[in-house]
């Protein structure tokens, strides 16, 4: 266990577990474990007071391999625990992460109600348009054609795409990176964090052993736009929906919408209903006498 | 006792015990059950005739299709020793079936539903007073044995109104040093259910299966109405147990040697006392709104020493007393000597 430094000099290393990740070698999740460790040495709290959630899947190995409290739960079913998790305790930062399958596949639904409470977690996908840990079926977000032990002919249906997903219920920052731009990815998800509210960021996270070549980092690097060099206005949410249905043949990186007026968080909601509750509140002696008679 | 609100101020909540019967309905007085026995958050998905347990208050609770869903996560708990309290107030089935009493899910919830060598203990209340008491010996018994705990009950005592006396909370549980509590002191604690070497998985079935054992043995529960000198034993559940009481004491007038045994806790199954009666008794029936379920645990437990049939409504129909009676009249013809 790393010994913990005093606040304000948290490094990277203070977020690496004593786990070895055992993904494929030059699987694109390294680069985002890395890029985490970064964000969450920039935003400096210690690691007990983080929870990382995770659902099933190659991804979702991740908290593991970080020195936060980690939550491996099942299948599709991330973010249902780190909304509980932050309503039972706000003071908390909370993370979820996951691939493609677990959050718009099994997990879709929950999608949804998370943005809708507007729960504060910073929800990492890292997106690889394919099921890996089960070696190579088709994903929610494969492209139409691919081929896989599945799919032998050609994916006949078309990829959900993630980003217009969020924004089309209303999720307040959305953005979307990839390892070919480690500082930029960093970025984002410190970003995210930081946002006071629920935030997604989807990474192009690339599959070598089941990936197609366009999705491999050096493709990337090669395919990759930022946002900001095409002058985008992240709080115009129309102009970020714009931006965002190019999902799959453009490969855009940075902030897509940041809503400039964060939304009140579901559990700031809550506690405010509760301290008006309290002030009508009935002394705590009657209260189990009133709910048995009741 | 009198109301001593105020003054007798103990248990979880600091609260005094209510000691008035309350009329109430049976899915209401497990609430209740529930918030005495220390329960401060629950989480359920309303499907009837569950749902006033979703809308009282807030452990978890559901019917027939919503404890199929619930199944994974059930295994999740019993793998990583997760204590909660799950209540299911069996409707009609399979599919969507109908919502009206059935104990149709006695092999989901008593064999259980989910994957992998577990079991949970299952309690099956059979009154309103029940439905609150066994709720709390539920909790108590989750807590001790670090297991989920199914509370089963059909919808006819999940629908029905008797009057209940609330008992005392029960004091705080105890604290728990495997727990995790987003502190720097328990970071290190590691709750789970996956054991990737397979000497290491087999060494923690063998450890639930210990736990499964000692359960066996400590905390079997039934109860017995007029059993004594009985050549014919009748076994039934729930809401299927009151009209059985009322059918043993008709037979009994009438000369019939008959006794009831009612399982309250499923599993662990009363086996020993059923292997007992097996010896006094030349035949035994079970009666089940379902398609006979429980008859397999009552003919395992007797090792098929004498001959058993079975009784059984479904659909939602719950037999009458005298629809019992026609039938342990049959039996003490057929069984000749009774």
């Amino acid at each position: 266990m790393s010994t913990m430094p005093p606040c304000g000099v948290l490094t990277p290393k203070d977020f690496k577990s004593e786990l070895r990740p055992i993904w494929c070698p030059g699987c694109g999740d390294y680069s985002v474990l890395q890029a985490v460790y970064r964000a969450l040495a920039a935003v400096n709290r210690p690691p007990h007071e983080i929870a990382f959630v995770s659902g099933i899947g190659c991804s979702s190995r991740i908290p593991g391999y970080t020195t936060a409290y980690g939550f491996n739960s099942v299948h599709g079913r991330a973010l249902p625990i780190a909304q509980g998790i932050k309503m039972a305790r706000p003071d908390l930062l909370v993370l979820a992460a996951g691939g493609d399958g677990d959050g718009f596949s099994i997990g879709g639904g929950h999608v949804a109600h998370a943005i809708r409470r507007n729960v504060d977690i910073t929800y990492i996908v890292m997106d690889n348009q394919i099921y890996g840990l089960t070696k190579g079926q088709l994903s929610p977000t494969s492209a139409r054609g691919t081929k896989t032990c599945t799919s032998r002919l050609g994916s006949l249906e078309q990829p959900v795409n993630p980003l217009l997903y969020v924004l089309g219920y209303g999720c307040a920052f959305v953005a979307q990176g990839t390892p070919a731009d480690m500082p930029g990815l960093t970025a984002i998800i410190e970003e995210a964090i930081r946002y006071p509210g629920f935030a997604l960021v989807n990474i192009q996270s690339p599959c070598v052993t089941y990936g197609e070549e366009d999705q491999l980092i050096k493709a990337h690097r090669a395919r990759m736009t930022t946002l900001e060099s095409l002058g985008h206005d992240p709080s115009d949410l129309i102009k970020a929906m714009d931006k965002a249905q190019h999902y799959g043949t453009e490969l855009y990186t940075g902030v897509f919408y940041r809503n400039p007026e964060p939304p009140a968080t579901f559990e700031g909601l809550a506690a405010e209903r509760k301290q008006e509750m309290m002030k009508s509140a009935p002394p705590r002696e009657k209260i189990l006498d009133l709910f048995l008679q009741k | 006792m009198a109301q001593d609100a105020g003054t007798n101020v103990k248990g979880a909540l600091g609260l005094p015990a209510k000691r008035t019967p309350i009329l109430i309905k049976g899915n209401d007085a497990i609430v209740k059950g529930a918030i005495l026995a220390g329960a401060r958050s629950y989480f359920g998905y309303p499907i009837t005739p569950a749902s006033e347990i979703a809308e009282t208050a807030s452990r978890t609770a559901s019917s027939g299709p919503g404890i199929s869903l619930k199944q994974e996560g059930i295994s999740y708990c019993a793998g990583a020793e997760l204590p909660c309290v799950i209540a299911t107030i069996m409707r009609g089935g399979p599919g969507l079936g109908n919502i009206a009493p059935e104990q149709s899910d006695y092999n989901q919830v008593v064999r259980i539903g989910g994957h992998g060598n577990y079991r949970t203990p299952v309690y099956a209340p059979a009154s309103g007073q029940e439905m609150c008491d066994l709720t709390m010996a539920a909790f108590e018994t989750a807590d001790r044995y670090r297991t989920p705990v199914m509370i089963a009950a059909d919808g006819f005592t999940g629908q029905m109104m008797e009057p209940v006396v609330f008992p005392d909370p029960i004091p705080a549980l105890p604290e728990k040093d495997w727990a995790t509590r987003a502190d720097a002191a328990t970071r290190r604690n590691l709750i789970s259910s996956i054991f990737l070497e397979p000497d290491e998985l087999e060494e923690h079935n063998r450890h639930l299966q210990r736990k499964y054992k000692e359960i066996e043995e400590k905390e079997v529960r039934f109860s017995e109405y007029m059993i004594d000198g009985a050549k014919l034993v009748v076994v039934g559940y729930g809401i299927v147990s009151r009209v059985l009481r009322t059918a043993v004491h008709l037979a009994r007038e009438e000369g019939i040697p008959v006794g009831l045994l009612r399982p309250i806790t499923l599993f662990p199954f009363p086996k020993k006392r059923l292997e007992e009666l097996a010896r006094q008794a030349k035949r035994m029936i079970t009666f089940e709104l379902s398609n006979g379920q429980m008859i397999e645990d009552v003919r395992l437990s007797i090792h098929d020493r004498i001959p058993v049939d079975f009784y059984g409504r479904m659909g939602g129909n719950v037999p009458s007393a005298e629809e019992c009676l026609d039938v342990i009249r049959r039996a003490a013809k057929e069984g000749g000597t009774l």
